[in-house]
């Protein structure tokens, strides 16, 4: 039996390890990269120069233009998108009905959207998935092929978490291959639309700390689900813009007003208080001095008492 | 030619059955069919509707995806026994993941997942022999040896087991002094080479993988090469096979090892197993007993599939829960790998009066769980195997 052929359109590093699993078995016949870095296209061109990979970079949403012929002219079997920024057009799925699979990295239906990780971050899930459905017009939307489940440790990062995805992803793809290349049919359920939430991309809003209305644990929860891709989850200290990167929760009570600094701690954490009763030890912060330990942040600035935004 | 159903077919509860063959073991696929098949007529459950499919040696992707599919589509399984190892589990685990069914692998355990699995769509029922083989060198090293010399053949040597046993020696503070691996050929198979080896480390003691013949001829090269002044021994599970233990001609000094099951577990449900295998015309062994086993963990499934309408998270979950007492002791789950545990037995292997080997049970392995749960902690690192097939399908 002829190997099926799979293009992979990605949108940079998340989709490596996919790519390298993919072309090691031999299914990998293309990469379309959207909005891709220089660092990303710097890779890709090395591979064309050494391994002949053939890969067409999509800087922008005008460029998809060219991504129908593209595909016309690669006569993939099947096309995986890996993190592609952009939805793809009727026209571009016209090229054959079933044939564009795309691998959401959370749960569907109920994390629809551009970034599900921060999604499943900030709302405290135990678990998260890696959703394989067909494409349709619509973001997210097609029928659900499998989901691959994965734990998400207490305190992961969105970078932990994105790491762990990705190498997830590519066993998955690996897994997807195998199916389309022995099954005779793809069994598929339809996402029940009443479970359905749709994310749109986090904005400063969403990123944004409130002291007064978060207990202690949405507020850790949140510096992870920031961290790095926003340098950590924003608050105001004396009127100017700070990231929290890394926070702990303390085993301490206290009574006071929430977002106030009670002390720093012996290790030079910053003991901050929280809505619920629960204090949170800062240990990252970044701002416009860069990025820095809580103790240094401490060491120059006097923060005992003060009030975050404020 | 498809096959044709009676209509009742698609209301009965269904197992399907993915059974290798093998040239090396002709039987292998008989013994399993027939420890499913007694082990759910004991249950009374036989409206239980059996169905099997060939997978040759386990190797072939695509017979191997086309026989489960085939199973599930057609013929409406919601639980699949396979006799397979834990690559072409991954291989079929997108079409139990998108078709909501349950995999039951039964598995010799020769090989060692790189990561140990955690979809709630595959269970593994396993024998364990690399677990054993840790066990097996980590007892060696316990007995106060330090110098361990792994003893394989070409076949038995390209599974993982030979890391475990070389990880559970270190483990204990022993190292690998030295390494020999034979032909597989009656021809080619030789322990020759052991004679530099065992001057140079007098006081070694020879880590051994083997299984089935190999078995037979190992300790006949021992004979022939040292007498009775071999190095002490010790074994995997697999090398405790007692049908070929009894014509094994015993090489004299000291074998000692780890077995997953014996004839002479002194147990009532042994006693019934081996009866059940024995009045079927056939040998109880450890095939015929990871079948029977194998079906009391699928009509288990089956029964909790169809009381949750599918739901193989939740069936997995509440299987995390099942136990059973079993031929070989209690048999329950280990929840984070989803995979079975049983207990462990230490041996040794006596000279009968026939001159040939006999096994003793001395007692069960202590902490086997907490043992299990150091084992799946270790790295395999830059270890690989080069083997798809399952173990002894060769």
């Amino acid at each position: 039996m002829e190997q099926k052929r799979i293009l992979v359109l990605c949108g940079g590093q998340f989709a490596f390890p996919t790519l390298q699993t993919l072309g090691l078995e031999k299914f990998l016949c293309g990469v379309g990269i959207g909005k891709g870095e220089k660092e990303v296209l710097a890779v890709l061109e090395q591979e064309r120069v050494t391994n002949g990979l053939t890969y067409k970079s999509f800087p922008d949403k005008e460029s998809l233009s060219d991504l129908k012929d593209w595909i016309e002219e690669l006569q993939p079997d099947y096309i995986f998108s890996i993190s592609f920024p952009f939805l793809l057009s009727e026209d571009v799925l016209s090229f054959g009905e079933e044939r564009f699979i795309n691998f959401h990295p959370g749960p569907l239906p109920e994390y629809r959207g551009p970034m599900p990780l921060f999604e499943v971050l900030r709302y405290q899930e135990k678990e998260t998935a890696i959703s394989v459905h067909f494409m349709n017009p619509e973001f997210d939307e097609g029928a659900v092929i499998l989901k691959e489940k994965l734990a998400i440790s207490p305190n992961e990062t969105y970078g932990e978490l994105a790491i762990k995805l990705s190498e997830r992803t590519a066993m998955v793809a690996l897994n997807m291959a195998h199916m389309l290349q022995f099954g005779s049919q793809i069994p598929r359920t339809a996402q029940d639309e009443n479970q359905a939430r749709y994310f749109e991309k986090p904005e400063v809003a969403d990123t944004f700390i409130q002291w007064k209305r978060m207990p202690a644990d949405e507020i850790i929860s949140l510096i992870n689900a920031c961290n790095p891709w926003n340098q950590g989850a924003d608050t105001l200290l004396q009127g100017r813009n700070i990231k929290i990167l890394s926070a702990s929760l303390s085993e301490n009570q206290h009574t006071d007003i929430p977002g106030k600094v009670l002390n720093v701690t012996p290790d030079g954490e910053i003991a901050v208080s929280c809505l619920d009763g629960q204090i949170i030890h800062v240990q990252i912060l970044a701002g416009d001095f860069g990025i820095q330990t809580a103790e240094r942040f401490a060491a120059k600035k006097p923060v005992l008492g003060l009030l975050f935004n404020s | 030619m498809r096959k044709t159903h009676s209509p009742f077919d698609y209301m009965m509860q269904t197992i399907g059955l993915l059974l290798p063959r093998s040239t090396y073991y002709t039987g292998l696929s008989f013994d399993i069919f027939e420890g499913v098949r007694s082990s759910l007529r004991h249950m009374e459950r036989d409206t239980i509707r059996l169905v099997t499919e060939n997978i040759g040696f386990g190797t072939d992707k695509q017979l191997c995806y086309k026989a489960a599919e085939e199973l599930i589509m057609h013929e409406n399984a919601t639980v699949v026994l396979a006799y397979i190892g834990h690559r072409m589990a991954q291989v079929l685990k997108p079409l139990f993941q998108a078709s909501n069914r349950l995999l039951i692998v039964l598995d010799a355990g020769a090989n060692v997942p790189h990561e140990w699995p955690e979809t709630p769509n595959i269970i593994y029922h396993s024998l364990h022999n690399s677990f054993g083989s840790w066990l097996a060198a980590k007892r060696a090293a316990n007995d106060g040896f330090s110098q361990g010399g792994m003893v394989t053949g070409y076949y038995d040597g390209g599974y993982l087991q030979t890391w475990g046993l070389c990880s559970g020696f270190a483990a204990a503070g022993g190292s690998i002094a030295f390494n020999h691996a034979t032909g597989y050929n009656k021809d080619d198979f030789s322990m020759l080479p052991l004679k530099e080896h065992v001057e140079k480390y007098p006081k070694g003691v020879l880590l051994s993988i083997f299984s089935g013949d190999y078995v037979q001829w190992y300790f006949e090269g021992l004979k022939d090469l040292f007498g009775e002044n071999h190095l002490p021994v010790y074994l995997p599970p697999f090398a405790h096979e007692e049908t070929m233990l009894s014509n094994a001609v015993h090489p004299g000094g000291q074998i000692k090892g780890i077995a997953a099951w014996s004839s002479q577990l002194n147990n009532p449900e042994n006693t019934i197993f081996m009866d059940a295998i024995d009045s079927a015309g056939r040998t109880p062994n450890l095939f015929s007993l990871i079948g029977w086993e194998g079906a009391i963990l699928a009509a288990r499934a089956s029964d909790l599939m169809l009381e949750n309408k599918n739901k193989v998270e939740l069936v997995s979950n509440t299987l995390n829960a099942f136990s059973f007492d079993g031929p070989r002791g209690t048999v329950s789950f280990h929840a984070p790998t989803r995979h079975t545990l049983a207990p462990l037995y230490e041996t040794s292997i006596q000279k009968d009066e026939n001159g040939t080997c006999s096994l003793l049970i001395e007692k069960s392995v202590e902490n086997s769980r907490s043992d299990f749960e150091q084992f799946i902690t270790i790295s395999t690192e830059n270890a690989i195997s080069g083997w798809y097939n399952s173990y002894t399908c060769i």
